[in-house]
């Protein structure tokens, strides 16, 4: 037993197998990704740039104010001015998210009423400036219809989020009034 | 007059030497870490350098543009003499060994044949740890002071079990010419000294390793407690010169292992018009075994690193030279 140990430290058996292994190694495919070059397509459903989905009717954001995802939003990011139009409807006038200051938790996708605020899966948007990463109401439109679009966005929410708007209705089974019309 | 002419066409020849050979030296110095970051990055399932140039080729040109257009900072409180000279004598140490290493046969393959060529090497590869011990003194920073402290300690220790490894050799030649060396393993088996030398060569290597403060002895330079080691606080250029100046220790300690236990410029057959073909291959082989043990093996405990030289290196070296003597006088080897 001292012997087999003696000649197992002199031959150096455990670093030759070591050395055997790196240059097995060496003749592997390398699992590198060249960044720039070969990009890899970001997992359906990752939550990245910020934008607003467009009505495809009116054209504008489908988004009405009401403030669910400022109210949940745990870093306090999003910022909503509303006013009173000339026929007095509600517009939105200004929709900002901070995107620096974002966490990514994506409860402002799941608060949506609306279906309007979503997270694109869009994650190159580096820039120099922190100006840049301040989102305005025309940013993020943009952002949508860059990165999201109509397709994408009914595809991309009844996979992942589940969206509030889809429960928005009464549901078949809600208890009604006796004597009354009954739903559905 | 024909005294004169043959005097100047003599030191024309000895310049034109010297050029060619530091000329190539750099270009190998140049492409040793390319070479390195290739090799290791694919041992570990990377690519290496990439980008510059096609397969990051062109990589040892940036990495020398980047270096010599560096900002060269100087610490405030550093012994200015000393910190400017250290790195000097890193470089001068490892480059005037190279005036010695017979790249092929013939009056030609060397600079200097000098008869003391192997004890020059010894003599100059620890000169070259002066410039290590003072950079890390006239740096004044505890980090570069204790890789600095660490290298004399290591350098010393493994130094004594590389001379004596080599006193194997000494006595099979008979000589401590180089060129000389070479030819007396014409006789012996693949015309290399690595059989009947087997322990010295195996005690040369890992000294070597540990000489040049490569991996897994880089106790020097260990990045995760000594930042950098030795040379923290040079940038630039300056830093360039210890760059330099270790991997042409690397390629010389390579080549002395090569004169004196892989035959020198012999090989299987002979290559028509490169007389240091084989050299050079050879060459390439053990750098690679360089970086393939730094690829494999992690850096060694301090106290082990000491046992190892102390207690394994010296006392197998010591032996190696009873047995040789006993042989050479059983007449066992010629």
């Amino acid at each position: 037993m001292t012997l087999k140990k003696f000649l197992k430290t002199v031959t150096f058996i455990e670093i030759i197998k070591g050395m055997v292994l790196t240059f097995k190694t060496m003749f592997t495919h390398a699992v590198t990704r060249q960044y720039p070059k070969e990009k890899r397509p970001s997992v359906p459903g990752f939550r990245g740039l910020h934008g607003l989905a467009r009505d495809a009717q009116t054209g504008e954001a489908r988004c009405v104010g009401c403030g669910l995802c400022a109210a949940v939003c745990p870093s306090k990011c999003i910022h909503i001015y509303t006013a009173d139009s000339l026929d007095h409807k509600k517009i939105v006038e200004r929709y900002e998210i901070e995107v620096l200051r974002c966490v990514y938790c994506a409860l402002c996708v799941e608060a949506c009423p609306y279906s309007a605020v979503v997270l694109t899966e869009q994650f190159e948007y580096s820039n120099y400036s922190r100006d840049a990463f301040y989102m305005t109401k025309d940013k993020l439109l943009a952002n949508w219809d860059k990165y999201m679009g109509e397709e994408k966005d009914r595809e991309y929410f009844r996979r992942f989020w589940h969206p509030t708007a889809d429960d928005f209705g009464t549901p078949e089974n809600q208890a009604v009034f006796k004597g009354g019309k009954s739903a559905g | 007059m024909p005294g004169v002419v043959d005097t100047l066409l003599y030191v024309a020849i000895i310049l034109a030497k010297i050029l060619i050979v530091f000329g190539a030296v750099m270009l190998h110095v140049a492409y040793a870490p390319y070479f390195e970051r290739k090799t290791i990055g694919h041992m570990q399932v990377r690519l290496g350098p990439m980008n510059v140039g096609p397969h990051g080729l062109l990589q040892p040109l940036a990495d020398f543009i980047k270096l010599f257009f560096k900002e060269d900072i100087i610490p405030s409180q550093a012994d200015k003499p000393v910190f400017f000279v250290a790195p000097v004598i890193s470089l001068v140490g490892a480059l005037s060994s190279l005036a010695v290493i017979p790249f092929f046969d013939g009056p030609n393959g060397v600079v200097a044949n000098i008869n003391v060529g192997l004890l020059f090497v010894l003599a100059m590869s620890s000169l070259g740890s002066y410039g290590i011990i003072m950079a890390g003194w006239a740096s004044n920073s505890k980090y570069s002071f204790l890789g600095g402290l660490r290298s004399a300690a290591q350098v010393i220790s493994y130094e004594i079990s590389m001379g004596l490894s080599l006193v194997g050799v000494m006595m099979l030649a008979g000589s401590l010419n180089l060129t000389d060396i070479v030819r007396a393993q014409e006789h012996y088996p693949f015309g290399m000294f690595l059989l009947p030398q087997v322990i010295a060569c195996f005690v040369y290597t890992l000294s070597v390793i540990a000489e040049t403060n490569r991996a897994p002895f880089d106790l020097p330079e260990a990045e995760s407690e000594l930042v950098a080691g030795y040379f923290v606080e040079y940038s630039g250029m300056r830093f360039g010169l210890f760059f330099v100046a270790e991997y042409t220790g690397m390629i010389i300690m390579a080549s002395i292992g090569i004169v004196c236990f892989l035959g020198g410029w012999h090989g299987p057959f002979t290559i028509p018009y490169v007389p240091f073909a084989w050299f050079f291959l050879k060459l390439y082989v053990l750098i690679f075994v360089y970086y393939w043990v730094r690829a494999t093996l992690p850096r060694y405990r301090y106290d082990h690193l000491m046992n190892l030289g102390w207690k394994v290196l010296i006392p197998l070296a010591l032996f190696n030279i009873v047995l040789t003597g006993i042989l050479k006088v059983t007449k066992v080897l010629p």
